[in-house]
């Protein structure tokens, strides 16, 4: 399906599912950190591809991304940004370390990153898959830090967002504890999306 | 509780003579116009210039052709399309002897390349492609790796800028 087709009641379907997976994601992430992780209501919508880098900071932004294929029953791709600061306020509460302990992102942090990562986008797809009753599975998770424009357009034309518009699905998790505030984006292949409304009923 | 764009403020500071090319757009403009496209990725910016008269476009391109997808949207977002049509405003039906073209972008950000060329690689050559059936002189490039890439085109004298966060800034 063509994105730009959605109707309001299957936006609104698509944000409830991303709702559920942050839920689960958000709860993982609490657990694996021993503190407290809260998340906004995700945010649903539906860009044009050309503003799809004018999110979350513009595109010159420096982040640091983890990326994850999908694999299964709907395909996609799962993103977790985060911007640097935040990045490394992650790797001190992975470490448990004094939040400010990290000052240079170095190959332990970055690891540190991929597998919280990890376990953040396979607590959302393990919801994803209840949901729908559908297998989904993520792919190995890569790590990049560079402008976010150049991350999201490789990520946007990789997995087959190939009409002019682009759904993300953007859930913000922020822990509290220490700042850090970091957002996942779930892209659903178009050709994928007529599987998931149809499990959702909304087709 | 914040939505998404209010995370981030602006990007850039483009001023009265900046010309901006989003994803899958192209541009032209004349001195002292500068034409800049932020963080390509696997995309590839394609720069047209003429010397006389200090003229030029860009492109920004996402993919190699319309046989990549069964999705209509914006046609500019392909080479194959983007590329005949820059020329043309460009140039507006005069001589295309004087464009020289410059390109950069078309990484793989993720990973490394294995096996079947990436969106990345295959943007690249589907962009020489177009220039050579053009016949338009492909003078510099700063193409493929696996970092993003802001462009920039300067109408007075041709110079390309490429700036990135792993390699700094060069001059095409």
């Amino acid at each position: 399906m063509d994105p730009r087709h959605l109707t309001e009641l299957q936006i609104d379907a698509l944000g409830e599912v991303g709702s559920i997976g942050a839920g689960h994601a958000a709860t993982a992430l609490s657990q694996l950190l021993g503190a407290s992780v809260e998340i906004n209501v995700p945010d649903t919508r539906l860009l044009p591809v050309s503003e799809v880098p004018m999110v979350f900071g513009g595109p010159e932004n420096l982040v640091g991304a983890v990326y994850s294929r999908l694999l299964g029953d709907l395909s996609g791709a799962l993103l977790f940004v985060l911007p640097r600061a935040d990045l490394l306020a992650l790797a001190d509460l992975l470490r448990s370390r004094e939040p400010g302990s990290s000052k240079s992102l170095g190959v332990a942090e970055e690891g540190l990153v991929v597998h919280a990562a990890g376990v953040l986008q396979s607590a959302y797809l393990a919801a994803i898959a209840r949901l729908t009753e559908l297998a989904v599975l993520p792919g190995p998770p890569q790590f990049a830090f560079d402008m976010l424009g150049g991350i999201l357009e490789f990520v946007t034309a990789e997995i087959g967002m190939k009409a002019d518009s682009a759904l993300l699905i953007v859930t913000r998790f922020l822990s509290t504890e220490i700042v850090v505030d970091g957002a996942l984006f779930y892209l659903p292949d178009p050709d994928s999306l007529d599987v998931l409304l149809g499990r959702l009923g909304v087709v | 509780m914040a939505s998404v764009t209010e995370i981030g403020g602006h990007w850039a500071d483009p001023d009265e003579n900046t010309v901006l090319v989003a994803t899958g757009e192209i541009a032209v403009a004349e001195h002292p116009k500068v034409i800049v496209t932020p963080a390509l990725g696997s995309c590839v910016g394609v720069t047209l210039w003429d010397a006389f008269a200090r003229r030029g476009g860009m492109a920004h391109v996402m993919l190699p052709t319309p046989s990549e997808t069964r999705l209509d949207g914006l046609v500019n977002r392909f080479a194959s399309i983007a590329i005949p049509a820059l020329v043309e405003e460009v140039t507006q039906g005069s001589t295309i002897r004087r464009l020289v073209a410059k390109i950069a972008g078309g990484s793989v950000m993720f990973g490394s390349e294995n096996g079947a060329p990436s969106i990345g690689g295959r943007n690249i050559i589907e962009v020489k492609r177009q220039l050579a059936l053009l016949r338009i002189p492909l003078v510099a490039e700063d193409t493929g790796g696996a970092h993003a890439r802001t462009m920039e085109l300067h109408l007075d004298t041709g110079l390309v800028v490429v700036r990135s966060y792993r390699y700094g800034i060069k001059d095409l």
